[in-house]
């Protein structure tokens, strides 16, 4: 396999934007081309866009070639939307590594993108339902909130977690969010202020949940070979993989284990021989705070049960055992669900740049790690970026 | 200039409407019917299979343990235990948003995994706050009428 370099990144507000679907793919898109201006869009050849619903928020479909034609690409190797609700836009990375690793691609474009925001919030939350199997178990009216809901009660049952511990994870969010100019909330937020704020789902509050979001954010990806002709600060893809071991409430079992998340960070750890002690920046999939939490403890940082206790002690701030969400994550960024995935590479690539604020900077990072759940937590997305260029990577065993 | 006109109304989009898939019209509609159908006689049920005996849902027209398509439809124990429950008390989907607050709760019912299921259900007239996990809820059919003349039916949980 080739080695893979992200060699440009771009990115919108994100936020309730008074824009449309197509404008946040042209605003993104020219970020990315004005992070890159030694660009010539003709050696583009690959292009992937993740977008989670723009047929029901936007009422189109077939969105590659229209987005590629609104940012002037005429690609001719591999181009594809991707589609998995939340993580739509970390498959559209994965893609976008896979072509050009293989040799098939050279140069590609990946952006990821969402309009939500629209006349009718009730019909956003149809949609969202829909991430479950529709006819069985989400039917009954079963949104997001409710499901983390149970997810955040059944780890308080089984660990002692607490409301405060949630908070606290709101409140990390707010301080490193309030140095993002991108973030869609940027104030910051103290526990109490959690706490007090209105119930959505017991014991999730307004503020233990994500926003829903506009926003864009596009990448250049190119093999080895071309990524000195555009950037002296290559930020490497190492890849990264996916898992999912059920989808049906059925099947679930015990709602707070997230079995999927903990077999896929294994075999990351084995396949890309690294432990959870090297990830520097972790960026994850704060949907809701309990999401971290119980990633934290999936994710190998702590053992099973201890999450709470870890932010607690401050492991997950900036200097703490690991940095996750120095961008504010997706409780402060808000989640445009075809966007996150790639503002999150985004993010670590304006870190290991030096491009972000000092007061969200992980300095001497260098290695990375996203991660992104899609639906009700069923299925699972891991990606490694490395400020070192990867040798000899080679996969099977 | 050039005029054309709509109607003062639009029926109502299927892809919103939750129960949509549950508008069965026979058993040519989905291989799944007689699960519906069971419904409307008052029965929740789940699908054991002929060949493995292993017990599946949500329905499906075959069992993924063996890849058999015989099995057989068996009621779902009357009552079950809470697992975990919740309430939808904000940003109510449309449809729904005519019935909504309410308590979510999924609960198992029979042995579960081996010899039963774990499957959420709306709880209505009940306060979340006079649950806790472990209480003891019973499926009950519930009647879904409108718009216009559709009768279908779904299953909702009771505190016994």
């Amino acid at each position: 396999m080739r080695n893979v370099a992200i060699v440009g990144a771009g990115i919108t507000h994100f936020g309730r934007r008074d824009a449309s679907w197509k404008d946040l793919v042209v605003e993104a898109g020219k970020a990315l081309f004005d992070d890159v201006p030694n660009l010539d869009k003709k050696d583009v050849d690959s292009f992937f866009i993740g977008a989670a619903q723009p047929e029901r928020w936007t009422y189109q479909t077939h969105v590659a070639p229209l987005a590629a034609e609104l940012l002037g690409l005429k690609p001719r190797r591999v181009v594809a939307r991707t589609e998995s609700a939340c993580a739509s836009g970390q498959i559209a990375i994965r893609y976008a590594w896979l072509a050009v690793a293989s040799g098939l691609s050279d140069v590609a474009v990946v952006v990821g993108v969402e309009k939500m925001n629209t006349k009718f919030m009730n019909l956003s939350q149809t949609s969202m339902m829909n991430v479950g199997n529709r006819e069985f178990d989400t039917a009954v009216g079963l949104t997001a909130p409710p499901y983390f809901a149970m997810v955040a009660q059944r780890h308080m049952h089984l660990y002692g977690t607490t409301e405060e511990q949630l908070a606290l994870v709101r409140e990390k969010a707010g301080e490193y969010g309030s140095a993002n100019p991108y973030a869609q909330f940027q104030k910051k937020i103290t526990k109490e202020d959690v706490l007090k704020s209105r119930v959505v789902a017991p014991p999730l509050k307004l503020f233990d949940c994500s926003g829903i979001t506009d926003g864009a954010a596009a990448l250049l990806i190119t093999s080895e070979e071309r990524a000195r002709e555009y950037t002296d600060t290559p930020v490497w893809i190492l890849g990264g993989i996916q898992r999912t071991m059920a989808n049906s409430i059925n099947e679930m079992g015990e709602l707070s284990d997230w079995l999927s998340l903990r077999y896929l960070a294994k075999d990351v750890y084995d396949l890309f021989k690294i432990t959870p002690e090297d990830i520097d920046i972790a960026e994850v999939h704060d949907c809701f705070t309990i999401s971290e939490i119980v990633e934290y403890e999936e994710l190998g940082f702590c053992k099973k049960g201890e999450g709470g206790k870890f932010i607690e002690e401050g492991q997950s701030y900036i200097g703490g055992k690991v940095a996750v969400n120095p961008s504010g994550g997706l409780l402060a960024n808000g989640h445009p669900l075809g966007a996150t995935g790639v503002r999150q590479a985004w993010e670590i690539t304006m870190q290991f740049r030096g491009e972000v604020s000092e007061k969200r900077y992980v300095s001497g990072a260098e290695l990375g790690l996203a991660h992104n759940l899609s639906g009700m937590a069923q299925f699972h997305h891991i990606m490694l970026y490395s400020i070192k260029k990867p040798k000899d990577v080679k996969f099977g065993r | 200039m050039k005029e054309i006109v709509l109607p003062d109304t639009i029926p109502l989009l299927p892809i919103v409407d939750p129960w949509e898939q549950q508008d069965a019209e026979g058993p040519d509609s989905t291989k799944v019917y007689q699960f519906y159908k069971n419904l409307s006689e008052g029965k929740l049920t789940m699908q054991r299979c002929k060949k493995c005996g292993n017990v599946f849902y949500p329905p499906q027209a075959m069992c993924k343990y063996c890849n058999s398509t015989e099995y057989e439809w068996e009621e779902i124990p009357k009552t079950g235990e809470i697992h975990a429950f919740s309430a939808l008390l904000l940003g109510f989907p449309m449809i729904i948003e005519n019935f909504a607050p309410f308590v979510v709760a999924v609960a198992r019912f029979g042995d579960y995994p081996k010899n039963g299921v774990q499957i959420i259900g709306i709880m209505f007239d009940t306060d979340y706050r006079s649950l806790k996990i472990g209480d003891r809820v019973e499926w009950e059919i519930m009647r879904i009428k409108g718009p216009g003349e559709k009768v279908r039916y779904w299953y909702c949980f009771r505190k016994v």
